[in-house]
Parts: structure tokens; C-alpha cells; sequence
């Protein structure tokens, strides 16, 4: 049994988790949160398993393939979705995030599994930075799902479309519940991979504070805090909180890109040794 | 003594509110300390079984009758009669009687809430199975209701899950309720109710249900509000500090019947620093609109239905639940045919199992009248097998009609004639436990030694694919 079968089994769990959300708007039969738990459960399992295989194979934590790293994120977004399932029933949030899971894992069968980057350098805490990084990355896209849920509930409730959508759709309360903990939670994941990473930056004397994709991860932790400060003194809530979640959540996209191995400071964890390339 | 079918046998009548105004209704509901006698008046009157439903809605009779009933339907339209003291000239307009799977699918339908004046209502699902507690408590209930409850049960159950009919909202009231959870969930939170307008009890009752917390009310007339306030367990407040008790509220319920608008946003605007951007849930349901229209538009976090929007919303409910039940009802009426054949041959099986336990316990008696003295073993097996194989030929001639009378439908009647040529019956000193028959569907007093016997041969004889006794096969050798 190669990474690979048990990875594309977990993207058949989550294809048909996808399947069951979207269908769940129609079918009453699907409409039950323990069909998605059930099927994601599984998924990330299985997906947990392959990266497990991957790393016991390859002997390192390489996550520096576009390969990888959409694995990797499908998995983190996974993640987030069922700590938000299991949270807040938000089953709907699963025709949102769902698809997009099965879209990220599919792309990480096709894309490439080489990478030109040279290998990152072996650190004790680059497991860590890049999992908590991922996680951070997987909650706040949950959030801005719920953000985008929030949205459109609020939007259907003020023209009065009492349609099947408004129907499905959790009330706004638990919605702005489910971004705040999301929030919070990549907040968490967040503050612990630029923590991570200022170390491991510091071991491999690295510029660390001055890298592009730093300065994003920081301004989109900036932001996430000013909201659930603002939360926290009440003058942030309802749809301008959904929106501010949104602008977090483009900077995540932004700050995406910027790890992505294809950009050019994804060798953020290379050594001088190894940025100067072979002799 | 023949059988009556139990497409005959099965009876329902009753009155509901289709038909029957609520003055009528009253005259002939059974209070629950009279159950017991009036189900024992039912079987008194030729009935083996019997059940009532008595709800605010409907009052129904359902019972199994003897074979020597003559006339059931018009028994239970004289129990009703004579129980409650009302001509039966009053209410025989407004009566529906049924019989057989007709009788079976009301039931279905009552107890799936597909004939209740609110569609998909739960209330009565709890009523059937207190009426089938009763009954079953009263020793009313036999085979045949017994099946027929606890299928009626699963039914209602099963269209439940298939959704529709329990998820959408089919009144004003519950419409309210609805939407509120789309905004909020609204247990714990705290209402103000603008005046005491009658459609307002309904939706402060509704929403009492579902979990509020504090209820404020205030209306023009000070007295109104304190009365309303005590009757729905509420606080009575003045209209003077409404922009005060909007600032703390989470559902505003408005019902003056002012030719004005009550509620403007500028209230809410004055409200605003005291909200703290929590949202805000104005339901108005005055004609003319109390709540100024602009409200939404201008307050961003205020949210305002009218009577217009709940209506949709119930309308669009019942639509729904009229689908799920036009979607269901055949599925209930075939459920229904099927309960009844069903029922039918396991009276023909019965019978079949009591003649061969029958034939049994004489051959044995027999036998041990035999004086086997002298003789050896292999003579003495000799002698029992070429019993049984007598036995074996004489029963193989009735079996088959019975098998073949089942198959064509006459089973019942089959049934009770093997009954009564073999005198089962009296053999057994007791009815069978049967349904095909009505005298076998009695939950009678069952003379141990019979009870076991019946038990004993029903577990000892072999049946077919079809769940038919058949003869053992050494019988079977000697008769082919």
C-alpha cells in the first residue's frame, strides 16, 4: 500500500462528503451531520495515514512540493471543518469546504511530486511550524466559510427569501460562534508557527522578520486579533465581523501563495549552505 | 361456527373535527377515568378487541368483532349512543364508519398526523399510543390492534425521518418561532411584546415553548399590559421607556393595533449604544404595521417580519406537508392490505398448527391406551409409525384445502371450518390465537394445559417456505 491508494482513498471520503452536503440541501435523507463526520472522519484519517507514510518513506517532514503542500492543506482544511462539525453542526459549512478539500486533494494527485527547491534543512521544530502553520491556514478558511454562510443568512433574512438555502442554513448566532472559535483556534495555530518559525529562523540564522510571507502571516494575525478583540469589547459583531474575517482571509490566501513552493521564498528554511546551491 | 373475515371483523368509527363541530365533538369525547368502562362496554357488545381515541380533535372506536355480531357497525354506533347519553340522530351525520384496511389505513393516517388539522403535528402520535396503553392495560387489545398500533407507530415514525412534514412550520405562530432561530437561538432570551392583540397570546406562547427567557409587555392601556403580563407569565412595563427596554430586548413582538408607527428607527437608533451591535428580531404582526418599514434598512443589525412574511412562511410549511403526505398516503394504504393479509394467514396457520397438535395429542393418547406388553421395540416403533402415517394421510386432505383456501383469499373461512369439523375450539377450550378468524383473534383467558399444547405443537410442527405447517415427513412419505 503506497502514500499515494491511501491518500486517494481519502479523497473518494471526502468527494462523497462533498456529494452528501451539496445533496443535503435537496435530499432529507443526507440531511444529518453524522454522514459528513462519518465520511471526513475518515478522510483525514486516511489522509493522516498517507502523510504518515510519506514522511516514515521519505525520512524528512518534506512539504516542499506543490504536491505536498495542497495534500497538506486539503488535510488542515479538513481538519478545521470537523473541529467546526463537531462544534456547531454548521452541516451546511461542508457544501462550502467540502468541495474545496476534494478540489485541494485532487490537485495534489496531479501537480508534480518533485520540486526544483533544494530539500528544507532538518530541524526539531519544522514539524511543528509547518503543521501549525497549515492548521492556522485550514482554520481561518473555515472561518471565512462561516463568514460567507453568515453573509448570505443575513442577507436572505433582510430581503425575506424563505427559501431552501435560508432553511438549511444554521441561524446567525452559531455561525458568528463558528468564526469566532475557528478564529481563535487559527489564531492559536498562528501564533505558534511564526513562534516556531522566529526559532528555527534563528538555529539556521535565516532572515526570518523581513520575508514577505512573514509580513503577511503577521498582518493576517494582526487582524484576526483585532477582530476577536474587538469581539471580546463588543464593538465587533454580526455581518462587520463576518467582513473583517473576510479581509483575514484573503491574507491568508495572499500569505498561501507566498509559502507556495513555486514562489520564490518558499526556501525560507534552507541554509546559507544550501541557498548558494551546489558546488 | 363460522368465522367472519377480518376485512368484516375490523371496525373504526368515529367523528372528527372534518366533520364535527368541537360542540359535538365535546358531547362525545371519553374523559380518561371512563376508559376502562367504556372499553369494557365495547367488548361487551360483541367485540374481542377494542380501542378509543378521544383528542380534542376526533373520537374514534376502533374494535374487532365476534363472529355472532351481527351488526358491528351499528353496536359501536350505539355504545357511542348510550355511553355519553346523546341521540344517535345527533351525530350519525357527522360520523364515518370503516371497516377492514380501510379501518387500518385511518389508523395509519391518524397516528402519522396525516389526517390532523395541522399537518405533521407530533401531538398525536403520543395520543394513539395512550390510547393503544389503555387498551393493551384494559386487556382490550389483542392480536389484531395489536399489530395494528405497533405498525402504526413505525409508520409515523418512518415519515417523520423522511422529513417535510415535522421540519417545516405550518402555523403563524410557529412561523415566528422559526424565524427568530434563524436570527438567534432563542432560548434564554429576553422578549418585549408591544401591545396584547389575541394573534400575540399565540406567539408569546409559541416562543414560551421554545425557551425564552424574561418576557417584557407594554401597551397604551397600562391595565391590558398587566393583565396580559400575569395570564402569559410575564412583566408588564410602560410604553414611556420602550426605547429603555429595546436596548435590552432581543425579540420585539409588536401587536398595538396603533394607527401609527410604534416603533421607528430612531428608537433604535437611541437604542444602539446600549445594544452594543446585538442583533435585533422585530416581528409586527398590526394592520396596519406598527414597525416603521425602514427599520431593516436603516438599523443594519435589525431584522423585521411582518404578518405577511409569517403567513408565507406557514403557507410554504403546509405546502410542503401536503406534499409529503399526497407522497405518503398510498404507501399507508398498501401498508394497510398488507397488514390484513398479513393478519388473515396467520389465522390459516394457526388453524393448520392446532389441527396437526390436535391429531398429535390423539394419536399419543392412543397409543399409550395400547398394551405394548410382550412386545419388542422394533414391533412397538412399528406400531407408531404406521400411526403416524395414518395420521399422516387423514390430515393431508384438509391441510391441502386449507394451503389452497389461503391461496385464493378464503383462507379465514377455510380456517374456521377446520375449526369446527376437528372442534379445535372446544378441544382447546379456548379461541386461537389467530387473526384470520375473529374468534381466534380473542386475547382470551387460556386454560394452561391448552396453552401449552397449542404452544407446544404450533413450536413442535414443521411449515413451509411460507411460514405454512406441513406434515412430518415420515407422514409425508406415507401419504405421497
Amino acid at each position: 500500500m503506497t502514500p499515494e491508494a491511501v491518500s486517494l482513498a481519502a479523497l473518494i471520503c471526502f468527494a462523497a462528503g462533498a456529494v452528501v452536503a451539496i445533496a443535503g440541501f435537496r435530499v432529507e435523507a443526507l440531511r444529518k451531520n453524522s454522514y459528513q463526520f462519518l465520511l471526513v472522519g475518515l478522510g483525514v484519517l486516511l489522509k493522516t495515514v498517507s502523510i504518515g507514510m510519506h514522511c516514515a518513506r521519505s525520512d524528512s517532514h518534506l512539504f516542499n512540493s506543490p504536491s505536498e503542500v495542497y495534500g497538506l492543506l486539503a488535510w488542515a482544511l479538513a481538519c478545521s471543518f470537523l473541529v467546526a462539525l463537531v462544534a456547531s453542526a454548521a452541516r451546511s459549512l461542508g457544501a462550502l469546504i467540502l468541495p474545496l478539500v476534494t478540489v485541494l486533494l485532487a490537485l495534489s494527485h496531479i501537480l508534480p511530486r518533485e520540486s526544483d527547491a533544494p530539500a528544507l534543512a532538518q530541524h526539531r521544530f519544522l514539524a511543528a511550524h509547518i503543521l501549525s502553520a497549515f492548521l492556522g491556514y485550514g482554520l481561518f478558511l473555515t472561518a471565512c466559510g462561516g463568514s460567507v454562510l453568515y453573509l448570505e443568512q443575513a442577507r436572505l433574512l433582510k430581503r425575506k427569501m424563505f427559501g431552501v438555502l435560508f432553511r438549511d442554513l444554521p441561524s446567525l448566532e452559531r455561525l458568528e460562534r463558528l468564526e469566532i472559535l475557528c478564529a481563535w483556534l487559527g489564531l492559536g495555530a498562528f501564533t505558534i508557527a511564526i513562534a516556531t518559525g522566529a526559532v528555527l529562523a534563528h538555529d539556521l540564522k535565516m532572515p526570518f522578520w523581513t520575508e514577505p510571507k512573514i509580513v503577511a502571516t503577521e498582518i493576517t494575525w494582526l487582524i484576526f486579533f483585532v477582530l476577536l478583540v474587538g469581539r471580546a469589547i463588543r464593538r465587533l459583531n454580526g455581518r462587520a465581523a463576518a467582513k473583517f474575517v473576510l479581509a483575514g482571509a484573503a491574507l491568508v490566501f495572499c500569505t498561501f501563495l507566498l509559502t507556495h513552493p513555486s514562489a520564490k521564498s518558499a526556501s525560507t528554511a534552507q541554509t546559507p549552505a544550501q541557498k548558494a546551491g551546489p558546488a | 361456527m363460522s368465522a367472519l373475515r377480518l376485512e368484516h371483523a375490523l371496525r373504526l368509527v368515529g367523528l372528527s373535527h372534518h366533520k364535527a363541530p368541537v360542540a359535538l365533538r365535546e358531547r362525545l369525547a371519553f374523559r380518561a377515568e371512563d376508559m376502562h368502562r367504556a372499553l369494557g362496554s365495547v367488548q361487551a357488545r360483541g367485540f374481542h378487541e377494542a380501542a378509543i381515541l378521544s383528542t380534542c380533535n376526533r373520537v374514534e372506536v376502533v374494535a374487532v368483532a365476534r363472529e355472532d355480531n351481527a351488526d358491528p357497525l351499528m353496536s359501536l354506533r350505539g355504545f357511542l349512543s348510550e355511553f355519553h347519553g346523546v341521540p344517535e340522530s345527533e351525530f350519525a351525520s357527522a360520523l364515518y364508519e370503516l371497516s377492514g384496511s380501510d379501518a387500518a389505513r385511518h389508523l395509519f393516517e391518524v397516528a402519522a398526523s396525516l389526517d390532523s388539522q395541522i399537518l405533521g403535528e407530533t401531538e398525536i402520535l403520543s395520543q394513539s399510543k395512550e390510547a393503544y396503553r389503555v387498551a393493551a392495560e384494559c386487556n382490550s387489545c389483542g392480536p389484531v390492534l395489536h399489530k395494528l398500533f405497533e405498525r402504526s407507530f413505525f409508520l409515523s415514525k418512518e415519515l417523520r425521518c423522511d422529513g417535510g412534514i415535522g421540519r417545516s412550520q405550518a402555523s403563524v405562530s410557529s412561523a415566528a418561532v422559526a424565524l427568530a432561530t434563524k436570527v438567534f437561538e432563542v432560548k434564554g432570551r429576553k422578549v418585549l411584546v408591544v401591545g396584547t392583540g389575541e394573534m400575540a397570546t399565540g406567539i408569546v406562547r409559541a416562543l414560551k415553548a421554545a425557551g425564552v427567557g424574561e418576557i417584557l409587555v407594554a401597551s397604551r392601556t397600562e391595565s391590558r399590559a398587566v393583565e396580559f403580563a400575569e395570564r402569559e407569565g410575564g412583566k408588564a412595563c410602560l410604553m414611556q421607556h420602550l426605547v429603555e427596554h429595546l436596548g435590552i430586548v432581543d425579540i420585539v413582538l409588536v401587536s398595538a393595533a396603533a394607527p401609527h408607527y410604534v416603533i421607528e428607527p430612531r428608537h433604535i437608533q437611541a437604542a444602539a449604544a446600549q445594544r452594543r451591535g446585538r442583533v435585533l428580531c422585530l416581528i409586527d404582526i398590526s394592520v396596519p404595521r406598527n414597525v416603521d418599514p425602514q427599520v431593516p434598512k436603516v438599523v443594519e443589525d435589525a431584522f423585521l417580519y411582518d404578518i405577511d412574511d409569517l403567513e408565507e412562511v406557514a403557507r410554504d410549511g403546509r405546502r410542503e406537508r401536503e406534499q409529503v403526505a399526497a407522497r405518503w398516503r398510498p404507501r399507508l394504504a398498501e401498508e394497510a392490505r398488507e397488514i390484513l393479509h398479513a393478519l388473515q394467514d396467520s389465522g390459516t396457520r394457526d388453524a393448520a398448527k392446532k389441527l396437526l397438535a390436535h391429531a398429535a395429542a390423539q394419536r399419543r393418547e392412543i397409543f399409550a391406551q395400547l398394551n405394548t406388553a410382550g412386545m419388542d421395540a422394533k414391533t412397538i416403533e412399528e406400531i407408531e409409525r404406521l400411526m403416524e402415517r395414518l395420521q399422516g394421510k387423514l390430515l393431508h386432505g384438509p391441510l391441502e384445502t386449507l394451503k389452497q383456501a389461503a391461496r385464493e383469499g378464503e383462507g379465514a373461512d377455510a380456517a374456521a371450518w377446520i375449526s369446527r369439523l376437528f372442534r379445535l375450539e372446544a378441544d382447546a377450550q379456548q379461541p386461537s390465537a389467530g387473526a384470520g378468524s375473529v374468534e381466534s383473534a380473542a386475547p382470551a383467558a387460556v386454560p394452561p394445559a391448552a396453552d401449552t399444547l397449542v404452544a407446544r405443537s404450533a413450536k413442535n410442527a414443521p411449515t413451509d417456505r411460507g411460514g405454512f405447517p406441513t406434515l412430518p415427513d415420515a407422514t409425508r412419505r406415507a401419504t405421497s
